[in-house]
C-alpha cells in the first residue's frame, strides 16, 4: 500500500473516533481544500492570469471551507471570514512590495539546478505575483485560525454581558489575540522549518559563509516567508477584534 | 505606589529607546556594510535594453527574453568608487533571473576589460531586505502583542539559534539526526513553552503532552512508512542532499509538526486549569468532556494550518511541471508526496494529542487535588 493513503486512513479513523462528526467534517475540508488549491494551481498557469488575484480567490474559497463549513454560519464565522479577506488583502501589498524588492521570485540555483536543462522555466508567467501568492497561501490557515479563535470567545463574552460597549469589546479582543499570538506564530515557524530542513542541512554541508546564507534567495525567502506570516497574524488580532466588536454592537442596536 | 508606577513607566520607555536605538543602528548597519563584504559590491546607477527576443517553447509558451546593459558603482574594496560595466539577461517571467533596475545593489566578480572595468552579476544582495521584514515583523508583534508580542519574537529568535546549533552537532559530529533531532524537540518545546505561557502547572501539563504527542505520533507515521516500505515517497526533490534523505525527511518531520501540537497542549491544558480553578470539584468526566470539545473544534483548522504551509510552497515548480506539460501523476508524486506525507503526518499528531493532552492535564490535576 502507499504511505500516503495509509497515512490518510489512519488520520481519517483518529479524526472521527476523537471528533465525531466534526471530525469527519474537518477531514472532508482537507479534499476541499486540496480542490481549491489544484484548481488555483491551474489557473495560475493560464498566462493572462493575475496570480495575486487569484490568491484573494483563494482566500475567499478557502475560508469558506474552514469556516462555513467546518463551522456553520453565524455571527462568528462571518465575522472572521470578514476579517480574512481584509488582512490578506493588506497582507497582499506588504508581501508584494518585499518580494519585488528583495528579488525572491523564482528558484534558487540549489533547487533548480537539474531541473533547467530539462524544462524551459521562460514561461511566460510573473513568478514574483507567484511567489506572493505562495506566502500568501501558506499563511492561510494560520490567519483564519486567529480570526475564528478570537470572535467565538468575542461573542461568548457578549453574550454574558450584553450591555457591554463597542470599545471595550474590542479591546477583550485583543487580549484573547495577544494570547495566542504566541503559539501561531510557533506553529507556521515549525512547519516552516521542518520543511526546509533539508536545505539548512546542505547549507551546513557546503560551509556557506553566514553572509552567503543571509544574502542567498532561498534563506532570504524562507525568512521573509516567517515574517510575513507574522505579520499576518499579527494584523489579523485587531481586524477581527474591531469587525467583530463592530459587527456584535451593531446587532444589538438594530433590535 | 506612584513610585512604582514611575518605575514602570521608565521601564518602559527604556525598553522602546532600546529598540528604536537598535532599529535604527542595525537599517544604518545593512545600507552601509559594504565593506565587510569581501565580494566586490556595486550598485546600479542605469541600465539600457539592448536586445529584445520574443521566444516560444514547444508547448507555445510565450516569453519575452531581454538583454539589460548596465553601469554600476562598485561600493567596496579596493576599485571603491569606480564604474563598471554588467550585461544581464532575463526574462519577463523571472524563474530564475531578474530584471535590475537603478539602486539594487549586486554581489559581483570584476575583470579587466580593456580601459573600462567590466564584471559578472552573482546574485543579489538581500540582507536589508531581510532586516527591514525582520523590522516590520517585530513591530506588529510588539504593537498586536505587547509583553507576549516581545516574547514570541524572543522564543523565534532562541529556537532558530537552537536549530542552528543542532544541525552544527550532526554535521561536525555525525551523530544519529534522529536522536539530536529528538533532543533538539524537547528543547524547543521547553524554551517555547516556557516562554510565551510562563512557569505554571498548565504549561508544565503542555509540555510533557507534547513531548508525549511528538514522539507518538512520529512512532505512528514511522511504522506507517516501515509497513508500506516507504512506497509513494519520492525523495528526488531533495537530491541535492549528500545524506541519508529518508532520515532528514523523518527530522523535518519531527520538527514540522511541533508547533502545531504544541497549540493544541497548550490549549487544552490550559482550558481544563481554568475549569478547575472555577470548581475544585469538577468530575473527571466533565473535564474529559469539555477536552474533548475543545479538541474537536480546534483539529480541523490546525491540520489546516499545516496543510497551507505545506502545501503552497510546491505551487512554483508544480506550475513549471505543468507548463512543461509533464504526466500529471509524475508530477504531482515527484513534488507534492514528501508535502502530503507532511501535512498527514501532522494531522495526526495534531489528532493524537488531544486525547493525550486531556488525561495528562486531568492525571496532574488529579495529584494536585489529593495533595490538598
Amino acid at each position: 500500500m502507499n504511505v500516503l493513503v495509509l497515512l490518510a486512513i489512519i488520520l481519517c479513523l483518529l479524526m472521527v473516533l476523537i471528533g465525531g462528526k466534526k471530525g469527519a467534517k474537518s477531514f472532508i475540508s482537507l479534499f476541499l481544500n486540496f480542490g481549491v488549491l489544484w484548481v488555483i494551481i491551474l489557473e495560475m498557469t493560464l498566462p493572462q492570469a493575475n496570480p495575486n488575484l487569484l490568491a484573494i480567490v483563494a482566500g475567499v474559497a478557502i475560508s469558506c471551507i474552514n469556516l462555513f463549513f467546518i463551522n456553520e454560519v453565524n455571527s462568528k464565522t462571518i465575522a472572521a471570514f470578514i476579517a480574512t479577506v481584509i488582512t490578506i488583502t493588506i497582507l497582499l501589498f506588504i508581501i508584494y512590495t518585499l518580494t519585488e524588492k528583495a528579488m525572491i521570485q523564482g528558484f534558487g540555483g540549489e533547487e533548480i539546478d537539474e531541473l533547467i536543462d530539462v524544462y524551459s522555466l521562460h514561461l511566460g508567467v510573473d513568478f514574483i505575483k507567484i511567489a506572493t501568492a505562495v506566502i500568501i497561501l501558506s499563511t492561510i490557515g494560520a490567519i483564519i485560525d486567529v480570526a475564528i479563535s478570537i470572535t467565538s470567545p468575542m461573542q461568548e463574552i457578549f453574550q454574558r454581558h450584553p450591555s457591554i460597549n463597542r470599545k471595550e469589546l474590542f479591546i477583550s479582543g485583543l487580549t484573547i489575540g495577544k494570547d495566542i499570538l504566541g503559539s501561531n506564530t510557533n506553529t507556521l515557524f515549525f512547519a516552516f522549518i521542518g520543511g526546509y530542513l533539508a536545505l539548512f542541512l546542505w547549507f551546513k554541508d557546503l560551509s556557506y559563509s553566514f553572509s552567503q546564507i543571509i544574502n542567498s534567495k532561498i534563506f532570504s525567502a524562507e525568512m521573509i516567508t516567517i515574517f510575513c506570516a507574522g505579520i499576518g497574524i499579527a494584523l489579523v488580532i485587531p481586524i477581527t477584534s474591531w469587525i467583530s466588536a463592530l459587527y456584535l454592537v451593531r446587532g444589538r442596536d438594530k433590535i | 505606589m506612584i513610585g512604582k508606577l514611575k518605575a514602570m513607566i521608565d521601564k518602559h520607555t527604556i525598553f522602546y529607546i532600546i529598540i528604536g536605538m537598535c532599529f535604527i543602528f542595525s537599517l544604518f548597519f545593512v545600507y552601509n556594510n559594504h565593506p565587510f563584504y569581501e565580494q566586490p559590491i556595486a550598485k546600479v546607477i542605469e541600465t539600457v535594453v539592448t536586445e529584445t527576443t520574443e521566444t516560444e517553447d514547444q508547448y507555445g509558451n510565450k516569453d519575452t527574453l531581454f538583454v539589460q546593459e548596465i553601469v554600476a558603482e562598485i561600493k567596496n574594496g579596493e576599485e571603491k568608487g569606480k564604474h563598471v560595466h554588467l550585461v544581464n539577461e532575463y526574462s519577463s517571467s523571472g524563474a530564475y533571473d531578474f530584471e535590475y533596475k537603478s539602486g539594487n545593489e549586486l554581489f559581483i566578480y570584476t575583470n579587466k576589460d580593456g580601459p573600462s572595468l567590466a564584471g559578472d552579476i552573482i546574485d543579489v544582495k538581500r540582507d536589508k531586505y531581510i532586516v527591514i521584514a525582520m523590522w516590520i515583523f517585530i513591530f506588529s508583534l510588539l504593537l498586536v502583542g505587547r509583553r507576549q508580542g516581545f516574547f514570541a519574537a524572543i522564543s523565534l529568535a532562541i529556537n532558530m539559534l537552537l536549530l542552528s546549533w543542532a544541525l552544527d552537532i550532526y554535521v561536525n559530529t555525525g551523530l544519529n539526526l534522529l536522536w539530536i533531532i529528538g533532543i533538539t524537540v524537547v528543547l524547543f518545546t521547553v524554551s517555547s513553552l516556557l516562554l510565551v505561557n510562563g512557569r505554571n502547572a498548565k504549561t508544565y501539563a503542555a509540555i510533557i503532552t507534547t513531548v508525549l504527542g511528538t514522539f507518538i505520533s512520529m512512532l505512528i507515521t514511522y511504522l506507517a512508512i516501515w509497513a508500506t516500505s516507504g512506497k509513494g515517497l519520492y525523495y528526488e526533490e531533495m537530491s541535492f542532499l549528500t545524506r541519508p534523505y529518508q532520515l532528514v525527511f523523518l527530522a523535518g518531520l519531527f520538527v514540522g509538526s511541533l508547533g502545531a501540537v504544541m497549540d493544541v497542549a497548550i490549549s487544552i491544558s490550559s482550558a481544563l486549569y481554568e475549569l478547575y480553578q472555577r470548581d475544585h470539584h469538577i468530575s473527571n468526566n466533565s473535564l474529559k468532556e469539555s477536552g474533548l470539545n475543545i479538541g474537536k473544534d480546534i483539529m480541523g483548522t490546525m491540520t489546516n494550518i499545516l496543510f497551507f504551509a505545506y502545501i503552497s510552497g510546491s505551487i512554483p515548480i508544480l506550475i513549471v511541471y505543468f507548463k512543461n506539460a509533464s504526466p500529471l501523476g509524475y508530477a504531482l508524486s515527484l513534488n507534492l508526496s514528501l508535502e502530503i506525507a507532511r501535512a498527514l503526518s501532522g494531522g495526526i499528531g495534531i489528532v493524537i494529542t488531544i486525547p493525550i493532552g486531556i488525561y495528562t492535564t486531568i492525571f496532574l490535576i488529579n495529584r494536585k487535588r489529593e495533595k490538598l
